[in-house]
């Protein structure tokens, strides 16, 4: 951490911090959570994000050292050959919950129809064959992925698509990951918590909880957020408490959608549904900057918008609106 | 040959987890002759001395053979390795060495530390604005446009997998310089987005 020189009073994160995450190492919780909550950091962090991808992008560029030629010089000993590269190997499967991935109207727009298990999928290559990443519409150099979350190795995520195509997503400690979905079992007591729904006599009948850090994107229209800490959690709802002291009865039901916006990969489990934007990285890995999963699906027909301010990476993430 | 620093005091190095230890083993079986152990340090090592040296090189013939020389100087020295740094930043300091020797002739442009050093604002100004509005290939155009000290610098940041002190080590400067050449760097790099309009 290190302090702003225009104010002293906020820590930002330093650039020893900021290369860790645009170089995938581990960064400390304090720095975690005050990269949740720092927009200048987060800016300053997207930045080098997009430097360290045009570094990593130049070097995908570059040719293969398969093949190379024998040493012209003669030493104590010759080196063997060949020296093969590692190939990503593309796997295949069937799908068993599958995203039906569309593209929005809106320039810069990440349209993601969530349908349930058994639905089969709309992509057309075949397993293992192709590319499995699909172009942000208005968002020339950005690309998306989506399907099930296949396992979580680290900071490394494998998706596997409709079409059955496994996609490997390379995440940093400064992508934003977020999971959503009817997770009333995170709504825990002392919880910091958002609350946008109906209000019914005293009471708000949730229709959204946002857990955590709060996420301004998640604000559909017609519905006013009430913020505050969670108390008296049961199965029909909770108690919110507000900065003030007030008491407001919550409802909950199977409908709520609980969103926890800063979340981390270890919260993301295999079979949740999942989509990723980043940049494309060689042998079709996707390079992300944000990652959304969906570890149970609403009730409803769902569908997940997030929409990309400018293109620009420092803006992924900064918008995510859920609506039927 | 196990000392790419050539300053004791620049920084030292710890051998990392268990990746690391791996390719010690892997160096200390090329330096008995295992031609087997020999490639599987090229697999592990080969494509990102590659990229580096391109990065610096700047020319695909060229790098190739920086990169055979610089495999051939592992064979060579392999047995004298003595793992007082990480394997990675051995032999990218083998092949930055083998670069400077290939490239003395065409007299790389020499760039002072006052310049390397030259800080960034800290507000987001328009050269941040830049950075935020570029895509990815012009990214990648602007750092091919960067000073060859400066495409070394962020390549082995961000393209070699050494930490901050390894790259001091390699580059023989203390990590706050590092730090500070890396803002310069990327200054550099939006300046040259700027100039393509990505300032508005």
């Amino acid at each position: 951490m290190n302090a702003d020189p225009a104010d002293t009073r906020y820590p930002h994160l330093d650039l020893a911090d900021l290369i860790a995450g645009a170089t995938g190492q581990a960064i400390g919780d304090r720095a975690r959570e005050h990269l949740a909550s720092c927009e200048h950091c987060r800016s300053e962090a997207a930045r080098w994000n997009l430097v360290a991808d045009g570094v990593r992008g130049l070097a995908a560029a570059a040719p293969e050292t398969a093949q190379p030629a024998r040493p012209r010089r003669t030493g104590r000993r010759v080196p063997p050959g060949p020296w093969r590269r590692a190939v990503l190997v593309a796997g295949s499967a069937a799908a068993a919950l599958v995203l039906l991935a569309g593209v929005g109207e809106v320039s810069g727009l990440v349209h993601v129809h969530l349908s349930g298990p058994g639905t089969s999928g709309s992509a057309t290559s075949g397993p293992g064959t192709g590319t499995a990443l699909t172009a942000v519409t208005g968002c020339a150099r950005l690309e998306q992925a989506d399907g099930t979350l296949e396992q979580v190795n680290g900071a490394i995520l494998v998706i596997k698509t409709a079409s059955g195509q496994r996609v490997t997503v390379t995440t940093t400690a400064t992508t934003f990951v977020s999971t959503s979905g009817a997770l009333l079992g995170d709504i825990t007591d002392g919880a910091s918590v958002m609350v946008r729904g109906s209000r019914s006599g005293g009471a708000i009948d949730a229709a959204i909880v946002t857990v955590g850090q709060p996420f301004s994107a998640v604000n559909p229209p017609g519905f006013v957020p009430v913020r505050g800490t969670v108390s008296d959690v049961s199965t029909a709802g909770f108690t919110l408490v507000t900065s003030s002291g007030t008491r407001i009865p919550v409802t909950t039901s199977g409908g709520t959608l609980v969103v926890v916006p800063h979340a981390s990969l270890g919260q993301l489990p295999a079979g949740a549904a999942i989509f990723a934007v980043g940049h494309a990285g060689p042998d079709g890995t996707l390079s992300a900057r944000a990652v959304a999963a969906i570890r149970q699906l609403p009730r409803g027909n769902p569908h997940l918008f997030v929409r990309l301010k400018n293109c620009s990476p420092a803006s992924i993430g900064s918008v995510l609106a859920f609506g039927g | 040959m196990n000392d790419p620093h050539g300053d004791a005091g620049a920084a030292t190095f710890t051998a990392g987890p268990d990746g690391d230890r791996d390719d010690a083993g892997l160096v200390r079986r090329i330096g008995q002759g295992d031609e087997d152990a020999m490639a599987a340090f090229y697999r592990e090592h080969g494509r990102v001395v590659l990229a580096q040296v391109l990065l610096v090189a700047g020319e695909r013939a060229g790098a190739e053979e920086i990169v055979q020389d610089t495999m051939l100087a592992v064979w060579r020295g392999a047995a004298s390795f003595r793992g007082e740094s990480s394997v990675r930043s051995w032999v990218i300091a083998i092949a930055r060495r083998q670069t400077r020797d290939r490239l003395r002739g065409r007299r790389l442009r020499v760039v002072g530390d006052a310049f390397l050093a030259d800080q960034p604002g800290s507000g987001p100004g328009p050269e941040a604005t830049a950075l935020d509005r570029a895509e990815l290939a012009e990214v990648m155009v602007g750092i091919r446009a960067l000073a060859a000290p400066h495409r070394e610098l962020l390549g082995l940041v961000f393209g070699s997998g050494l930490s901050l002190p390894e790259v001091a080590g390699v580059l023989e400067i203390p990590v706050g310089t590092v730090k500070s050449r890396l803002a310069a760097a990327r200054t550099a790099l939006s300046r040259i987005l700027n100039e393509k309009g990505h300032d508005r």
